[in-house]
């Protein structure tokens, strides 16, 4: 075997913590993995960039054990890795943190670390870990308390657990994936921190995101994949975000350039003295207005009330008091159907269950929000050849790739189903489009694609909320913009008032920018 | 092995092939899966028979000429079918919205008795009103058996699997009581009813043989419900439903009136089932006559995927099998009991092979 690593055995005594030497990998006729090399020096931050669908995945899942590879070697500390299974690897010391955490909520930060983990002993030893776990707590900065529940406890504190049982564990090669998506700004960079940390004492970490800023923030090397292909490694000093945007994406696309709003007309909605007393955190007395042809770009930390509150004005949950008036007439008291015929829209941030239904067809996913009125319903029956002739047209119309509107939803890529949230969202012309994270898990293209929908329906005319926890997209869209926190509006202002820095700041509750 | 780039390593290409191949799930594929979990049933089960000193393939001979041999055995077994695809069509309804209704043994029995006592007690009207209202009533006393847990569901949380369990029990003793007391034949030594008058009684379809007109009605519902569940506004509020609760919300679909409306049509279905099977098969009330025929429904909708149309050769094979394996043990002295042996691992095997089709769409 080690003549599979001809190139470096004789630059280097050490052999990198890392190899990965000509993955190559083929489902059917798609080519995730084309002749794929990817090493990791000790002590090095190394980001993999790559849009969805570009082969991240895969070559992790080749990495390990997961998925075997067609052709190409691993090897990691200079032992080959052939065959194995994700069990071989993570004894190796390879860890994985995914976006979506494997943690007991019902239990604490203790128990959590110790479930499934051999060391703790067959009579748990509950003091010895708990003593560890605040050694490594101090040493990294994560600040957890073993005893604390983890259903107490936050996004950013949920990914610290999965961090310290990590470290805890012996990972020499951590990997996170996507690992920012829910933090706010001050959250991310204490996470750099940590990082920074656990790569200061010789280990390493692949940092995989489609976020250029942070790569370049955070990383020592970035490697870019595009179709299954590197197109781009080496160190970050010398790559500009344009650079890494075009290597990702395969053409220019400008992601920071939004025109002002042209049109700024009458208030379309007002809330006023919005109720939610069972909510987490409660709203108490919320007003807001939305004017007709511009965005409100409402910013916050998920869990701070967005979701709330857009749910409210969806109709999706009751307010306790107050009132929603849209062009004048109070809708408070009508159903989510009522709602959507009043010309009120809405995209959810949840694709996998809630704006999508995965397992029905790209007509029916496209019909589901109006099936009950016509056209798509005549007398008691559904007009099968409306919910066609509809889908026909919204799939020409907003270019969702999929071999027909008979094929279930959950067989189209992430950009195309969130193509259809918005072919039958916007495509409906509504007055009002609440739109919460629309952009969530999409690569740049289809960012793109989903932001100008927005910003012709704006231009059009329409007013939109527009809910982000990601403060560049906060400002680049928000003609007027807000922050929630702890259940209340805060900092509401026009384009340009605030700094960036400022409305980080107001996102982490800090007020006093205000003053 | 030499693994270079570029080149593939045979063995994995072949794994995802097949896998491929499965996946597809066409009909066709549907169809040739189910065929093949049911032979291996029968293979399976031939283990039993053989060690209980009979030959399996006697014993199936002997099965498929129970089954299918004459006018008579199909036409039995037709009427055993009956209230299998009646009440599984309703069952297959409720677990499209992803609500769990196993009551179906309750809601039949009391289908059941409230038929026999409409019967009973308006014995002189003719039989063009005494049926079609007993039928009703029926349908009515299932409705309301179904509508109770549904109630309980939506008004104090009680999860429906267990409500509609326990009120199984309810619904089976009843038929005894009401034997026992008000509705039992006089010195009859057997907890039974009078018997029905002939207005009471289904008309029978094909002469000289029990074909009654209970299928027709199966047909019915089948067809009705085949539309209501893909071309109508409930039906696809159903199957949101059914795919998920947060999407039925955000589509503003009413979870309550969905779950309390599906939960009375399949109490109803179940109730017409248990109607029949007194009008058509016993012309009286006897205790135990539905001994089995809830969950035996359950199984039919699942072997029919929850698909109205495929529960029709689904509740057929239940009720066929069944009408084989009575003949099985009479001519071969296997027990009929191994019927539930075959049934049981058919099940098995068919629902194994879906989960190789993967989640369930229309094909």
């Amino acid at each position: 075997m080690a003549g599979a690593i001809p190139f470096t055995c004789f630059m280097q005594p050490i052999p990198p913590m890392l190899e990965m030497r000509g993955i190559c990998k083929t489902f059917g006729t798609v080519r995730a993995n084309r002749n794929i090399d990817l090493t990791v020096e000790r002590g090095r931050i190394v980001g993999l960039l790559g849009e969805n669908g570009s082969g991240k995945s895969t070559l992790m899942k080749v990495l390990f054990g997961m998925v075997r590879p067609d052709a190409g070697t691993v090897s990691f500390n200079g032992h080959a890795l052939q065959s194995h299974s994700p069990g071989d690897a993570i004894r190796a010391g390879i860890c994985m943190i995914h976006q979506h955490f494997m943690l007991v909520e019902a239990m604490t930060v203790l128990e959590n670390v110790m479930l499934g983990w051999s060391r703790a002993g067959t009579i748990l030893k509950s003091i010895e870990i708990a003593k560890l776990i605040r050694t490594a707590s101090k040493e990294y900065g994560l600040e957890l308390s073993p005893k604390t529940r983890v259903s107490e406890l936050g996004f950013g504190k949920r990914q610290r657990i999965e961090i310290v049982k990590a470290i805890l564990r012996g990972a020499q090669l951590l990997i996170l994936d996507e690992p920012t998506s829910n933090l706010s700004p001050v959250e991310v960079s204490s996470l750099f921190q940590v990082m920074r940390a656990f790569a200061a004492q010789g280990r390493s970490v692949v940092f995989i995101s489609h976020k250029m800023g942070e790569v370049l923030d955070l990383c020592d090397e970035v490697v870019v994949l595009r179709a299954g292909e590197v197109t781009h490694r080496g160190p970050v000093q010398n790559a500009t975000r344009a650079d890494l945007a075009r290597l990702m994406v395969g053409r220019e696309i400008s992601l920071s350039h939004v025109s002002e709003t042209k049109v700024r007309g009458s208030e379309l909605m007002t809330i006023e003295g919005l109720t939610l007393i069972e909510s987490r955190p409660p709203i108490d007395g919320l007003s807001l207005s939305l004017r007709s042809g511009e965005i409100f770009a409402l910013a916050g930390v998920d869990g701070n009330g967005q979701l709330e509150l857009i749910e409210t004005i969806a109709g999706l949950r009751r307010a306790s008091k107050g009132k929603i008036i849209l062009n004048g007439r109070e809708i408070t008291p009508l159903r989510p159907e009522a709602r959507v015929a009043a010309g009120v829209a809405y995209i959810p941030v949840d694709r996998a269950n809630t704006s999508l239904v995965p397992d029905m067809t790209v007509q029916d996913n496209l019909a589901f929000r109006d099936f009950n009125r016509p056209p798509l319903r005549k007398g008691i029956w559904l007009d099968k050849n409306a919910f066609l002739t509809r889908a026909r047209t919204r799939i020409q119309q907003y270019q969702i790739a999929c071999p027909g509107p008979q094929v279930a939803a959950q067989t189209l890529s992430g950009g195309n189903q969130q193509k259809i949230v918005l072919a039958r969202e916007v495509g409906r012309k509504p007055t009002i489009l609440l739109a919460f994270q629309p952009t969530w898990g999409l690569d740049p293209g289809a960012t793109r694609f989903v932001l100008d929908e927005i910003l012709a329906l704006r231009d059009a005319g329409a007013a939109i909320l527009y809910v982000s926890s990601e403060l560049e997209e906060v400002v680049m869209l928000g003609d007027r913009l807000g922050v929630m926190f702890n259940g209340r509006l805060i900092g509401v202002s026009n384009r340009n008032e605030l700094s960036m820095a400022e409305i980080g700041l107001l996102m982490s509750g800090d007020e006093r920018t205000l003053s | 092995m030499k693994t270079v780039a570029g080149k593939s390593v045979p063995e994995t290409r072949a794994g995802d092939s097949l896998w491929r191949v499965v996946n597809k799930g066409s009909s066709f594929n549907r169809l040739a899966l189910s065929v093949l979990a049911v032979l291996a049933a029968f293979a399976f089960t031939a283990v039993p028979i053989s060690l209980s000193g009979k030959n399996p393939a006697v014993a199936y001979w002997a099965l498929l000429r129970g089954a299918f041999g004459s006018v008579d055995a199909i036409t039995f077994a037709l009427n055993k079918s009956t209230p299998y695809i009646l009440a599984g069509v309703g069952v297959a309804m409720c677990f499209r919205a992803r609500i769990i209704n196993i009551g179906g043994e309750g809601q039949i029995a009391v289908g059941g008795i409230v038929s026999s006592w409409i019967i009973l007690t308006f014995p002189d009207l003719m039989s063009s009103v005494l049926i079609p209202l007993a039928l009703v009533g029926a349908a009515l006393a299932g409705a309301v058996w179904a509508g109770l847990p549904a109630m309980m569901r939506l008004r104090r949380g009680v999860h429906e699997v267990l409500s509609t369990l326990m009120l199984n029990f309810v619904g089976t003793l009843l038929v005894g009581e009401v034997l026992n007391g008000t509705m039992g034949e006089p010195g009859a030594g057997f907890p039974q009813s009078p018997l029905f008058p002939e207005s009471g009684r289904l008309p029978i379809l094909l002469p000289q043989t029990d074909l009654h007109s209970g299928i027709l009605l199966a047909l019915i519902a089948v067809v009705s419900c085949h539309f209501v569940l893909w071309y109508t506004p409930f039906g696809f509020r159903l199957r949101v439903l059914g795919s998920s609760s947060s999407a039925a919300i955000y589509a503003g679909i009413s979870l309550s009136s969905t779950f309390l409306s599906v939960m009375l049509l399949s109490g109803a279905l179940a109730g017409v089932a248990g109607g029949i099977e007194v009008m058509g098969i016993h012309y009286r009330l006897i205790e135990g006559f539905s001994s089995g025929f809830g969950f035996n429904a359950v199984a039919v909708a699942l072997l029919g995927a929850l698909n109205p149309l495929a529960i029709l050769p689904s509740g057929l094979f239940f009720g066929f099998l069944e009408a084989g394996s009575l003949a099985m043990q009479r001519e071969v002295g296997v027990p009929s009991s191994l019927v539930y042996v075959i049934e049981g691992v058919t099940m098995i095997c068919v629902l194994c092979a879906m989960g190789f089709i993967g989640p369930r769409s229309r094909s």
